[in-house]
């Protein structure tokens, strides 16, 4: 008779796929609590990707405000110079600069360029992004 | 000994469907790195060196703006890029939640056909403008 592995039953039994080992869920990054770094930043990145992509429509629609000439277009300005919506742009930078940032860890890390250096990548292009966001934030309070 | 499979060899879809998230992997990152430039040209040119009150173009700022040639191309070409690495993203998000291969190709067209809308409008809307210029 042969002896047969540890779970081959439960293997057998039909129902959902209990995902087991190393990794996480590949439907779980919405909830990146108690994770590693890589974790988090997968995480983020894919919250980052959304609101972007979001923001993408937002600005064609905004957008559209040219095409009903100047008087529409500047309505728009007025509103778009007030310290709420500055701040919305802080935030859309904040965005930017992670999602771009993490793409080019995740595409040198991915590439096997870097593969070993991710953890590192991440803090200096952390330390990168904070300056630039900085940097961004201090142009558009000017701008004012 | 005995053993249990646990990882099956691919069939032929499960291979081809690999070479395929490997393909769409290889076009996310060309696309993140074309919009690393691109849209960086694009804020740049748009909000950090322009005199204007809140960074913004005003209206007869933004037609000069876009007749010139060189820009034409560069925000058109930005647009077809954003547009596909925003799809491209999206497809993988809907992707994690591991639908059947029926919804995979529902989700495949209508992106496809979201994408195309999409730069249909946003053409319209550069050659619009570029037109008034």
């Amino acid at each position: 008779m042969s002896e047969r592995p540890p779970g081959a039953d439960a293997r057998e039994e039909r129902g959902p796929v209990l995902r087991k080992g190393v990794g996480i869920p590949a439907s779980g990054w919405i909830d990146p609590r108690g994770r590693a770094l890589g974790g988090f930043a997968f995480s983020a990145n894919r919250v980052t990707g959304l609101g972007l992509v979001f923001y993408l429509y937002l600005h064609l629609g905004v957008l559209s405000l040219l095409l009903g000439g100047e008087r529409s277009w500047n309505d728009f300005i007025r509103l778009a110079t007030s310290w709420a919506f500055l701040s919305l742009d802080v935030l859309l930078i904040l965005g930017i600069l992670y999602h771009g940032l993490n793409g080019i860890r995740v595409a040198l890390v991915g590439s096997g360029i870097v593969a070993d250096r991710q953890r590192a990548l991440w803090w200096s292009l952390g330390a990168v992004g904070t300056i630039a966001l900085i940097a961004a934030t201090l142009h558009i309070i000017g701008s004012r | 000994m005995a053993t249990i499979e646990t990882r099956p060899e691919g069939s032929r879809k499960a291979r081809a469907r690999s070479a395929a998230a490997g393909r769409s992997w290889i076009a996310t990152t060309l696309t993140g790195v074309a919009l690393l430039i691109l849209l960086g040209v694009h804020m740049v040119a748009n909000h950090f060196v322009v005199e204007s009150v809140g960074g913004l173009r005003s209206y007869r700022q933004v037609l000069d703006y876009i007749r010139h040639p060189v820009i034409l191309a560069t925000e058109s070409v930005f647009l077809l890029v954003v547009t596909v690495h925003a799809m491209l993203g999206v497809r993988g998000v809907m992707l994690d939640l591991d639908p059947s291969p029926r919804a995979r190709r529902w989700i495949d067209a209508g992106l496809i056909a979201f994408g195309v809308l999409t730069l249909a409008y946003g053409y319209f809307l550069i050659g619009t403008l570029a037109s008034r210029a």
